[in-house]
């Protein structure tokens, strides 16, 4: 089944369960018992996935990274919403 | 003094027999 693009600024993320989180080397990797997949998120990968746990829409999550990082608002949006969308695709995500 | 910036990537790769 093909996912439409639905992740907008407003979107909440809620986190599918079944995958094991580690950290390696400082970046965090994730294994899905589901799809028997391991993930490497890198470290803003991580950074955003444990953002999730605190701020409920993409728009805050983004702000909070534009606080954490150097980047400008566009740059950051259009990046963050690429990777959350593969998140997406993964099933390891839920946007609702 | 904020952190540089690097593009999000999500690295897949397949693993459980």
């Amino acid at each position: 089944m093909i996912k439409e693009s639905v992740i907008q600024a407003d979107s909440q993320l809620t986190k599918v369960e079944g995958n094991i989180v580690s950290s390696m080397d400082g970046e965090m990797v994730m294994l899905s018992i589901n799809s028997g997949k391991y993930y490497n998120f890198g470290e803003i990968g991580g950074e955003i996935w444990r953002l999730a746990d605190e701020f409920p829409t993409v728009k805050e999550i983004i702000d909070e990274l534009r606080n954490i990082y150097e980047v400008d608002e566009e740059t950051c949006t259009a990046q963050v919403m690429e990777f959350l969308e593969h998140l997406n695709k993964e099933g390891l995500i839920e946007v609702n | 003094m904020k952190k540089a910036w690097e593009k999000p990537e999500l690295e897949v790769l397949e693993v459980m027999t």
